[in-house]
């Protein structure tokens, strides 16, 4: 009873027009900031944190926490209409979603996506508002050897998105993740891979390979091609999806909350790997498994409410421990932090209704995301309507700008035009580029944690097998390897003769 | 063969056409039915060659236990044995004439322009390559009106107000609100970037 009289308390100060206000404007700053490719909101929330010192440490993190929850999302616009994911977690949304594009379904994709998304948003705000202390206590239990088993389950569930070709899919994963070598090594400082450049030694950003690989083959493709992106008039009667739509995804929607809650809680995971387990294990579930990649709703509504559902999940750890699990919380910390704020188990006592202010305003953000979602997509909608040569050119623009924007070096623009290419030539021969940029992501978060684990551990490899959570981990992983693999297994099986 | 034998019922006139255009189609198909093949090839040799070149000059460092080189090898290694697996199969196929199903190409093959395609990626690395040396106002402009142009746009009206409008827009919105420091050129094109964001009130 307590904490629904603080949350209705937290709700009172969250609809304050300054308050309420400041949510609207952050969450259309993130929802933008996430669509455009390159600029993703983490940028966006970096940018924002200046602005914040103006403001007491609730609006703070109100307007922050609107930028995060309406970013999150923002990445699915261009990915669902472009095929360009705004940021790494929308990459399932590029699978179904502009899929769906291209039947000339994208306004029913965008529905499907913001909708799942804002449940996913809106039950970890929950969650966080509700069970907030036993989450914490779960993810206090995870260490380096908890982390690289989440992260070997995030690769792992990569297999599942394989076609029936988990050796090339295999390939292409590991070739990202040797990309994701490339530079200073996370535990020496040693440079690898840099040939005598200096400009290498500092790695190369998953963000800019993500933009070379999605967006340049596919600019060049929307011409090469003639290709109208445009809604058809004959898809009329599919503009937009109905409740029935919403309805019949129920279950992916609440199985990628699911996996987004557990994920998302613990520190460093994220959304990325929370969309691309929560796609994987939809893809075995439902029935219509085999026909994802094609434009089946379920595919596009399970991973867009997995890495909404993190947004939430993270916070659990931040305002519980003050630990951050991301770059975004990270941001917010630092941002209560300069208000002279110490995120922890006081601050529910010392401050309890600034915590259930934020608790209201997640829970608000998530429902008001709606809104949002649906009136930039509304303006991104109308931008497709453009010539397609004018938006391709816009959309190399940005790119570029987005890939210069990481670090603000013209060499990150060079890498991306060189995946660029490599790309292009990908998607004409049809090897998979999905898998390869999440070696990238994954990849170094996996050598990050395994070697800080066992240089923990005095170089003791048992470590990741003797503790029970790490080890259970890694036997789901196994165990999801094999259902992934099993209706590959077992149709080699049949064509072999007796 | 059989479409061979099929182009010998045309008419004399262009029948000679005909085979040399089924010749090259079954040319063209022969070649890409090694793409696969070769792909898997140059990953296997590439995962086999790197390790040697993954510390420039003298720095190879000298720790014992898990090195920074421990990770790349695993992981190379391991693509390597993907990539044997994968050439083996292609291989096999091959020797069996078979064709290959594993790499799944787009079905527009047809409606496909291969030249513009690379026109276009050609003018995209052209943009990134002089984006420092013209600056970004500059370089986006001209980027912008030469795509349209290629895009197949003739309209005067649409040339001239896409490439303007649209610079003037982006550098608003990232020099002058997001405050990136986007590339202003070298020398008379820095002074003509300054120009421009003068005129635009960025600066």
């Amino acid at each position: 009873m307590h904490t629904i009289d603080l949350l209705m308390g937290g709700f009172a100060s969250a609809f304050e027009i300054g308050a309420f206000l400041t949510v609207i404007v952050g969450l259309l700053v993130g929802v933008v900031a996430g669509a455009l490719p390159g600029i993703s909101f983490v940028n966006a929330m970096a940018m924002a944190l200046p602005f914040t010192y103006a403001m007491d440490v609730t609006h703070a993190m109100l307007f922050l926490g609107g930028i995060y929850v309406g970013g999150v999302f923002g990445g699915s616009i261009s990915a669902i209409m472009i095929n360009v994911p705004g940021t790494p977690a929308s990459l399932p949304a590029t699978w179904d979603g502009y899929a769906m594009t291209r039947k000339g379904q994208v306004k029913r994709a965008l529905t499907i996506a913001v909708t799942a998304s804002a449940v996913g948003g809106l039950i970890s705000a929950l969650m966080l508002t509700f069970l907030s202390a036993p989450f914490a206590t779960f993810a206090m239990k995870f260490s380096q050897p908890e982390f690289f088993a989440a992260t070997i389950l995030g690769l792992v569930s990569v297999i599942a998105i394989a076609k029936d070709r988990p050796v090339i899919t295999l390939t292409s994963l590991l070739a990202g993740m040797a990309i994701g070598t490339v530079g200073v090594d996370p535990l020496y400082g040693q440079a690898r891979f840099s040939f005598g450049i200096s400009e290498i030694e500092s790695g190369i950003r998953f963000v800019v390979v993500m933009i070379g690989l999605f967006a340049i083959g596919e600019v060049v493709d929307l011409v090469a091609t003639d290709r109208d992106l445009r809604p058809r008039k004959s898809d009329s009667k599919l503009a937009g999806a109905s409740f029935s739509d919403i309805w019949n995804v129920r279950g992916a929607i609440a199985r990628g909350t699911g996996v987004g809650c557990m994920i998302g809680v613990i520190p460093g995971a994220g959304a990325t790997p929370g969309a691309v387990i929560a796609y994987g294990i939809e893809k075995q579930v439902n029935p219509r498994g085999k026909e994802f990649g094609t434009g089946v709703e379920a595919g596009l509504a399970a991973p867009e409410a997995a890495k909404n559902a993190t947004t939430g999940a993270a916070m659990v750890p931040l305002l519980t421990l003050g630990i951050p699990g991301s770059a975004a919380t990270a941001i917010m910390l630092a941002a209560m932090m300069l208000q002279g704020v110490n995120p922890g188990p006081l601050l529910f006592i010392m401050d309890p209704s600034m915590v259930y202010t934020i608790f209201a305003a997640m829970i608000i953000a998530n429902i008001l995301m709606i809104g949002a979602g649906v009136g930039v997509a509304q303006v991104f909608s109308t931008l497709m309507r453009t010539p397609p040569a004018i938006l391709a050119g816009f959309i190399v623009v940005l790119s570029l700008i987005g890939a210069y924007g990481v670090r603000n070096n013209i060499f990150d623009v060079y890498v991306c035009l060189i995946f660029g290419a490599i790309g292009w030539a990908m998607k004409r021969v049809g090897f998979p580029s999905a898998p390869l940029v999440l070696g990238v992501i994954l990849g170094p978060l996996a050598e990050r944690y395994f070697l800080t684990a066992v240089a923990n551990s005095r170089q003791d490899y048992s470590v990741f097998f003797t503790r029970p959570i790490s080890a259970t981990i890694l036997f789901l992983a196994l165990l999801f390897a094999l259902w992934s693999l099993w209706p590959t297994l077992k149709s080699r099986i049949k064509r072999q003769p007796a | 063969m059989a479409m061979i034998e099929k182009a010998r019922n045309v008419p004399a006139s262009w029948r000679d056409e005909k085979v040399d255009a089924i010749h090259h189609e079954g040319r063209t198909k022969a070649l890409a039915r090694l793409v696969p093949a070769a792909t898997a090839a140059g990953l296997l040799l590439a995962a086999l060659v790197l390790p040697y070149y993954m510390f420039s000059g003298d720095r190879r460092p000298e720790i014992s236990g898990l090195g920074p080189d421990a990770w790349p090898s695993m992981v190379l290694m391991l693509l390597a044995i993907c990539s044997a697996i994968w050439l083996a199969s292609e291989v096999r196929l091959l020797v069996k004439g078979r064709i290959s199903t594993s790499l799944a190409a787009p079905q527009d093959e047809n409606a496909y322009h291969y030249g513009k395609a690379l026109v276009g990626i050609a003018l995209v690395i052209a943009f990134g390559r002089l984006l420092p040396v013209v600056g970004f106002p500059l370089a986006c402009a001209g980027f912008l009106l030469i795509w349209c142009v290629y895009g197949g746009l003739r309209n005067p009206a649409v040339l001239l107000l896409v490439p303007t409008i649209g610079t003037a827009a982006l550098l608003w919105m990232f020099m002058g609100l997001a405050l990136m420091p986007l590339s202003r050129g070298m020398g008379g094109f820095d002074r003509f970037s300054v120009a421009v964001l003068r005129l635009l009130g960025i600066y």
